[in-house]
């Protein structure tokens, strides 16, 4: 598919400037503040998280689908377990998974879309056509089967999700290039004689890094939703450790008796999502990405 | 025009292909021998197993085995299910057919939903156009299980006599089929009618912003023939493209979204299938659905090219 194709990631990325969250450059900032500070909540928790969390996460007990209490701030699950310990603990697994997943994916995407873009012609199609076959699978699809191929656990789930999410990343990373590259800065920089190598990495990698970290940033808010699907549908990391995808399918046969063991994991799938999407339209007022296309 | 549409096809002849590969290799990535996964169980007697290997052809090279898949796959044979032991292809089509179902009616439902309300925000602006854009901003972060999960939730605590598990075939009773898939399209169209809202509005505030409606309106048409006549017909081709686009999007969710409203549609058959190691099952799926969205992609990139001749370079 060619440029006429938008992914989901770049789609959301190069909306119309007139289509985007907030208005202004003040409140770009008001936004990545919040989604920053939203951030630094979330990492603290999951971070300190055996610290933070009330009870040991697979510590099972008798009271099985209590109700919210002092004891238990969300109740317990199906086998008496804490439902706010098992989330502080699972949102480890889950952003763990998601931000290595999403690194290795913007390095691949780095390397391959600087690649293709700065040295066109053959090198340039070869890597676009082989990114686009990658491309044409629904990423969800894709997901499941590499992982139900390779068998879920964590180093699996990490290496499917960089695979699935590098064309998008790519693509990001070549179009600013390929203007970028006819600038006069970086014709003067060649003839001076300076190395291609740090040609791209002094010149060309500051100018399209603005588009690059809006992408990563919405990538990690759709990663977030594939980790956890993966783990609804079972393909998640193996148990005992609590994940949020796997909780919320687990809560769903008792989901009646104890709303809060669904509600929880939720709550919590929403709020890193928003988090990252915050973060990449704050990102993306401020560092004006757009006029960079 | 015509070369336009060789070249399209022609590319999506050879992504078909390269996706076909994909699927091939990956059921031959499976850990262990696929053969002992062919007979489902570890304590198979040697010569069974050598059986099965020449039943499947896994005695063959790599490439003659993948040449003799993609024969038997274009030619409608996709394997025989490892559970069932019947053809794939049979099961396939009747899942497929209820997720086609599934998809258009979320697509319908996101396309008014997205549409009227990307609309309203653009021409009503103030208090209308900040909420919806609110509403927006939060539907975006909730993935459609959610959705799906929550529906179901609701309807157990608060209507716990409305059955919103399973599906009734169209044949069987029309009405009752499209009541069964009506909260299940909704729950996937949420978060596709974001998306459809949003490109509306930025579509007709763009529109708005022309001098051609400027002279329409000087000259004194009336509002609603603004609205009709140049509004509308301008925003819709950004709208239908990436209304369309969302079909991949649709697809992929309508495995989580009818596993979780019982609809025995082919994304439930995927999930079924990676729960009992159906590989056959689960190759012939991403086979089909990749090659679906391939081919509306493809459909879509050459209407796009007949409506709009800036797109042929």
């Amino acid at each position: 598919m060619s440029g006429a194709a938008p992914d989901s990631v770049a789609g959301a990325a190069l909306a119309p400037r007139s289509a985007r969250m907030g208005a202004g450059l003040g409140q770009g900032w008001l936004l990545l503040g919040l989604g920053l500070a939203m951030l630094a909540a979330l990492l603290i928790v999951t971070v300190f998280a055996p610290l933070v969390a009330p009870y040991d996460a697979s510590l099972t007990s008798p009271d099985s689908l209590a109700p919210a209490s002092a004891a238990h701030w969300l109740g317990t699950d199906s086998i008496g377990r804490d439902v706010l310990s098992r989330l502080i603990v699972g949102g480890r697994t889950t952003l763990l998974i998601t931000v290595s997943a999403v690194f290795a994916a913007l390095v691949a995407g780095l390397v391959l879309g600087l690649a293709a873009g700065y040295l066109g012609g053959l090198v340039d199609e070869v890597i676009m056509r082989l990114l686009d076959v990658v491309f044409a699978f629904p990423v969800l699809l894709l997901a499941i089967a590499v992982v139900a191929a390779l068998g879920p656990t964590v180093p699996n789930l990490i290496l499917t999700i960089a695979i699935v999410y590098t064309p998008a990343m790519a693509r990001v990373v070549r179009a600013p290039v390929l203007s970028v590259k006819q600038w006069d800065h970086v014709e003067a920089a060649r003839s001076v004689g300076m190395s291609e190598l740090r040609l791209v990495l002094r010149h060309i990698l500051p100018i399209v890094i603005s588009p690059i970290l809006v992408a990563t940033s919405l990538t990690l808010s759709q990663t977030i939703f594939t980790v956890t699907a993966l783990s609804f549908l079972g393909l998640g990391p193996p148990p005992p450790d609590p994940n949020w995808g796997g909780m919320l399918s687990e809560a769903r046969q008792f989901m009646e008796l104890a709303p809060l063991t669904v509600i929880g994991p939720a709550a919590a799938i929403v709020y890193a999502t928003l988090t990252f999407i915050i973060i990449a339209n704050g990102l993306r007022e401020v560092l004006d990405v757009g006029s960079v296309r | 025009m015509m070369r336009f549409v060789l070249g399209r096809l022609a590319w999506m002849a050879a992504i078909l292909l390269g996706v076909s590969l994909v699927a091939f290799l990956l059921m031959r990535a499976i850990p262990g021998d696929f053969a002992i996964a062919a007979a489902g169980s570890q304590s198979v007697a040697p010569e069974v197993l050598a059986t099965i290997r020449r039943d499947l052809g896994l005695d063959q090279p790599l490439l003659a085995q993948y040449l003799a898949w993609l024969g038997h796959a274009l030619t409608g044979d996709l394997g025989t299910s490892f559970v069932t032991r019947r053809p794939v292809l049979g099961e396939l089509l009747n899942r497929l057919a209820v997720t086609v179902q599934l998809t258009l009616l979320a697509a319908l439902i996101a396309a008014v939903m997205g549409g009227a309300t990307g609309l309203a925000a653009a021409r009503l602006r103030g208090a209308t156009d900040w909420l919806v854009r609110l509403w927006n901003g939060l539907m975006l972060a909730v993935p459609n299980y959610v959705v799906a999960t929550l529906i179901v939730l609701l309807f157990g605590l608060y209507f716990p006599g409305i059955t919103v598990l399973g599906y009734t075939p169209f044949l069987e009773d029309p009405l009752a089929c499209l009541g069964s898939l009506l909260l299940p399209a909704f729950a996937l169209a949420l978060a596709v009618s974001v998306t459809i809202a949003e490109n509306t509005r930025a579509a007709v505030l763009e529109v708005a912003s022309q001098d051609f409606v400027m002279v329409a309106r000087a000259k004194g048409l009336k509002p609603s023939a603004i609205l009709r006549d140049y509004l509308m017909r301008n925003a819709l081709t950004p709208v239908i493209t990436a209304a369309g686009l969302k079909i991949a999007a649709l697809l992929g969710g309508s495995i989580l979204v009818e596993t979780i409203f019982a609809i025995p549609g082919m994304g439930q058959y995927l999930f079924e299938s990676i729960n009992s190691r159906d590989y056959p099952v689960i190759q012939a799926i991403v086979l089909v659905a990749a090659g679906i969205v391939v081919l509306v992609n493809t459909a879509i990139d050459i209407a796009y090219a007949r409506i709009d001749a800036r797109v042929q370079m």
